[in-house]
Formats: structure tokens, C-alpha cells, sequence
């Protein structure tokens, strides 16, 4: 089975950038939603779902095979994918 | 150049207990407020951002700015959410009834 | 105000905020610039320089603590990562941003 990311993020988070960036680089394939460019009726039920997934307000929220991780951080990317030893 | 100097300002009156008054001795901004009867003078100009304070709600000596919700104890100028930041305070004395505030020379 | 003069403005506002904190702006220039600039727009649509990388609810008390310098709201995560969570502040002793790590407040 492959590797199941989604990434949550704000369009105005460099952090969120840099881990889709990384996620690019790693040639590891990911969904992605930037929560503040949604449509406004989308947009509160998708921002609370991340709040929920991560216990706070901070971006980016990164969920690897059901695992969230907080935070723009490779080492904890990496431990959590499969193919990477995680 | 000169020294700071008292400069009167409303009648003592005017300021109630529980409540502050905006003026602005020498042009500056500053605030008036009672306290548990004592007087108190603080910049009206938020640690913050700057934004006049005038208008922001007190409760008992807690003023809270209303731009952006920052709270300060007038008795002492203090942020309470990080004692390094304050507004700045001025002496103040009741002199014939008028309340003098001590503001620096320009 | 034109959008470049409020970040301007809003570096020297900050500057006197974080520096009795123990904070100073990132010296990693780009990332400053790029922060402030998001600052100066969500300012512009929302009333108020959020922070970039936080998410609002839409309550005021709650959404107030996300409003940039928000170092007194979140000092003893911040301190411990030396940076708020979006990076535009770190300790004064701070010279490699990059090498600090973003880490959430239930792991300090
Ligand atoms: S200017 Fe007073 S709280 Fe922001």
C-alpha cells in the first residue's frame, strides 16, 4: 500500500510551503488543501477538521498514514512513511 | 530644550471612580483614571500598535485596547500578558481642585 | 497607506514589541519580507496583522491571541523552539534560523 499524505496548510504560510516542497522533492504524492483560499462555505468545516486532526491552530498540519504531525519537520515526515523505514 | 513640567489639566471632578478621561496636556495624549479613588495618568497610546486607547472598556483597573484586545493595569502602565511591556506613566497631582499631570519638556 | 509603507511601519511598530521579550526579527530577510507582506494583506482584509501560519476561528478573544507580535500568548512554546511558530521573531542570540525546529506546544 502506498503512502496516504494529505497536508493542510494556509496560502500564506511559507512552512506550508516548504513541506509541500518537500514532499515534492521526495517524490512522495500527496493531497493538499490550502484551507484560507476555500470557498467560504468549505472553508470552516475544513479548518476545523484541522484544528480537530492537530489540537490547535498552527500550520501546516501534515497526516501521513493517519499519524498527524504538526508542524514543517522531515525527521517526523520521514519515521512516519512507509517506504522510508516509518 | 526644557525639563518636564506639571501642566494643568481638568477639574479633579470630572474624573470618576472606575472611569478615565482623555486630554491631553502639552498636546500629548494621556489618560485620567480613578482607581479605588486614587488617580492615575498613562499614555493614551497602546504598547502595541499604537492605537489610541480611548474608547477601550475598564473593568475595575484593567483597561483593554480596543484595536487588538491588549490589556493593561492603569495603576502602573504594566501589559498583563508580559510585564516587560507597558504603557508609559506620568505624576499626577490635584492642585486648586485641577488635576496637574507632570509631561516631559519638548 | 500603500502596502509597502505599512510594512515598514509594522517592522518598527514590532521591533520595540519583541525586543523586551527577548526577540528580534529574523535575519533571514526573505522570510521577513514574505511574512510581512501576508501580514499587511490579512490587515488589510480582516482588520488586523494575524498571524500567516494560524488559523482563525472567527471568535474574537480567540482569533485577538494569533495577532502579530503574538509572543505573550505563547511564550514558553516560542521560547522553547527560540522562534514564534511562524519564524518571523527568534531569540536575540539567534544567528541560523534554519536550524530551529517548528515543534508543537504539547512537545516542549
Ligand atoms: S494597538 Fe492596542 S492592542 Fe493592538
Amino acid at each position: 500500500m502506498p503512502d496516504e499524505v494529505t497536508v493542510y496548510a494556509l496560502s500564506t504560510c511559507p512552512w506550508c510551503r516548504k513541506t509541500k516542497q518537500w514532499f515534492d522533492d521526495s517524490k512522495i504524492p500527496y493531497e493538499a488543501v490550502d484551507v484560507d483560499t476555500l470557498p467560504d462555505e468549505e472553508q470552516d468545516a475544513v479548518a476545523d477538521k484541522a484544528y480537530e486532526l492537530s489540537g490547535g491552530r498552527r500550520f501546516p498540519v501534515v497526516v501521513i498514514n493517519g499519524e498527524v504531525i504538526v508542524g514543517f519537520s522531515p525527521d517526523k515526515f520521514l519515521e512516519h512513511l512507509k517506504g522510508w523505514g516509518g | 530644550m526644557t525639563g518636564p513640567s506639571w501642566v494643568p489639566t481638568i477639574d479633579d471632578a470630572r474624573v470618576r471612580d472606575g472611569a478615565y478621561v482623555a486630554v491631553y496636556p502639552k498636546g500629548l495624549g494621556v489618560l485620567l483614571a480613578r482607581i479605588d479613588g486614587d488617580l492615575f495618568a498613562v499614555a493614551n497610546k497602546c504598547a502595541h500598535m499604537g492605537c489610541p486607547l480611548e474608547g477601550g472598556k475598564l473593568d475595575g483597573p484593567v483597561l483593554t485596547c480596543p484595536c487588538h484586545d491588549w490589556r493593561f493595569d492603569l495603576r502602573t502602565g504594566v501589559f498583563l500578558d508580559a510585564p516587560e511591556l507597558a504603557l508609559a506613566t506620568y505624576p499626577v497631582k490635584v492642585e486648586d481642585g485641577k488635576i496637574h499631570v507632570e509631561v516631559g519638556g519638548a | 497607506m500603500g502596502s509597502e509603507a505599512r510594512k515598514e511601519s509594522l517592522r518598527y511598530l514590532f521591533d520595540r514589541v519583541v525586543q523586551p521579550l527577548g526577540y528580534k526579527f529574523t535575519p533571514d530577510e526573505e522570510l521577513a519580507d514574505f511574512l510581512l507582506e501576508q501580514e499587511v494583506k490579512l490587515e488589510q482584509d480582516l482588520g488586523a496583522p494575524f498571524c500567516p501560519c494560524q488559523g482563525r476561528t472567527g471568535v474574537r478573544a480567540e482569533d485577538m491571541l494569533i495577532c502579530c507580535p503574538c509572543i505573550p500568548f505563547h511564550r514558553e512554546h516560542f521560547d522553547a523552539m527560540k522562534r514564534c511558530w511562524c519564524g518571523l521573531f527568534v531569540h536575540l542570540d539567534v544567528t541560523d534560523p534554519d536550524s530551529l525546529p517548528q515543534f508543537p506546544p504539547d512537545e516542549v
